[in-house]
């Protein structure tokens, strides 16, 4: 085999292989991506993090049971998730948001050992229903 | 003289043909592709897939999806917002969540789940539509009088479904039916059991002047030995689950008189329910005296 006819064979090989590679990776990312849908609640969007918090939140203000509100929070697995429960508290009370939603977060919040001072007029409200 | 050589083969294996050289360019190409293909699907599948950051609750395991549901009713039970609690659920993209919700119902039945969660999962099937026994018992829902109609016992277009009524607020938010004149609440003691549903009773051959009373727990299990008050006029009486085998465990009746009007409720704590008398049924249903069937559950886990 003379050398202009390995060039050829090694040409044809690499356009082939280009055009594989292209069809291929279209294929893959494009056409079929792979699908994850056994995801865990920490691969949702953070908004749907945020709902997900918010159950948690009601839920804990019904049971009062904080393991279990702890339990579903490391699924979120977030570094520190009191701070994350705090932070979604703060946000909702800065966004105006339902005094209903604020009042579960804080509970929360306080429960987790967290605290910031633009809650304390939630707090006077949770001590005052809360049984002695 | 040229001596003649014999010939063994044929003369194209004497002289190779010579070779297509659109053929060869071909099979490399195809080569080549095929090579390409196999390795940037391994690469796009399995070395650098595409992630999706940004998954919402539809793309949540099995497990998850179940943990989530049940957030979404406990939500539901702490707010009441339905309309909040129905976009959670169409989050999931499930379009059989009737039946899914009513699964997932009937797995915490058998997993001895706690009865607030067991609640809370009933009030939302309930409130989606299903209409399984199960989610019936524990939600009073508008029942089809032929689906209460068994071979011997019929049951009178009249019916009346009472909503529930318990101390805690769950309970009450899972009815939707008005509240009927005929229940008189029960001061003391702080009642515990619901009634899940009031029935008529008729039977087409025989008179049946009957209160039955049928007592579950949380968990749909006959209760036996509970003791139910009856009171009429001034006077007033008692019977206990369980005497009539042949009907089950939780089972009691007590035998109306004519003319008297009888007031129902568990000693254990209940709603109080009046106004029961013998009534006749309809032509179509015998016309015979007919009476009352109530059915109780408890509310509470026993710790």
């Amino acid at each position: 085999m003379d050398r202009r006819s390995i060039r050829r064979t090694v040409a044809w090989l690499v356009l082939g292989f280009l055009i594989g590679a292209g069809i291929g990776l279209f294929l893959g990312w494009v056409a079929w991506p792979l699908e994850f849908s056994e995801t865990d609640p920490a691969d949702m969007d953070e908004r749907f993090q945020v709902d997900y918090t918010l159950m948690i939140a009601a839920a804990y203000s019904d049971d009062m049971d904080l393991s279990e509100a702890g339990s579903r929070l490391s699924r979120l697995a977030k570094d520190d998730a009191g701070r994350w429960v705090l932070g979604m508290a703060v946000d909702y009370i800065l966004n105006g948001e339902s005094e209903a939603d604020i009042l579960k977060l804080v509970i929360l919040a306080i429960d987790m050992g967290q605290y910031s001072p633009i809650m304390d007029p939630y707090l006077a409200q949770i001590e005052s229903a809360r049984p002695s | 003289m040229r001596s003649r050589r014999f010939v063994t083969g044929t003369s194209s294996e004497r002289q190779p043909r010579p070779r297509d050289p659109r053929l060869g360019a071909a099979s490399l190409l195809l080569l080549g592709l095929i090579i390409g293909l196999v390795a940037s699907l391994y690469y796009a599948w399995m070395v650098e897939p595409v992630t999706y950051v940004a998954a919402g609750p539809a793309r949540l395991s099995d497990e998850n999806q179940g943990e989530y549901i049940l957030m979404v009713s406990q939500s539901y039970a702490v707010d009441g917002d339905w309309e909040r609690a129905k976009e959670r659920l169409d989050l999931l993209d499930d379009p059989d969540i009737v039946d899914t919700v009513s699964s997932q119902l009937e797995q915490y039945l058998r997993n001895g789940e706690p009865a607030d969660n067991l609640n809370s999962l009933a009030t939302i099937a309930g409130k989606l539509g299903a209409r399984s026994p199960v989610v019936s018992l524990f939600v009073p829902v508008e029942v089809d009088p032929t689906i209460l109609t068994p071979s011997e016992v019929n049951v009178s277009p009249t019916l009346t479904l009472l909503p529930t009524a318990t101390s805690t607020s769950r309970a009450t938010r899972s009815a939707d039916a008005p509240p009927s004149p005929t229940n008189e609440p029960s001061p003391t003691p702080v009642p515990v059991y619901r009634l899940l549903k009031q029935e008529r009773i008729c039977r087409r051959n025989t008179p049946i002047p009957l209160i039955e009373v049928a007592v579950y727990d949380a968990f749909l299990d006959p209760i036996q030995g509970m003791e139910i008050i009856v009171k009429w006029d001034e006077r007033s009486d008692h019977f206990f689950t369980g005497y009539h085998p042949g009907s089950g465990e939780g089972y009691g009746d007590f035998t109306m008189d004519p003319e008297t009007v009888y007031s129902v409720e568990l000693a254990a704590g209940s709603i109080r329910v009046g106004g029961l008398q013998i009534e006749n049924c309809g032509t179509e249903l015998g016309g015979l005296a007919g009476g009352w069937r109530l059915t109780y559950q408890n509310t509470e886990t026993q710790e």
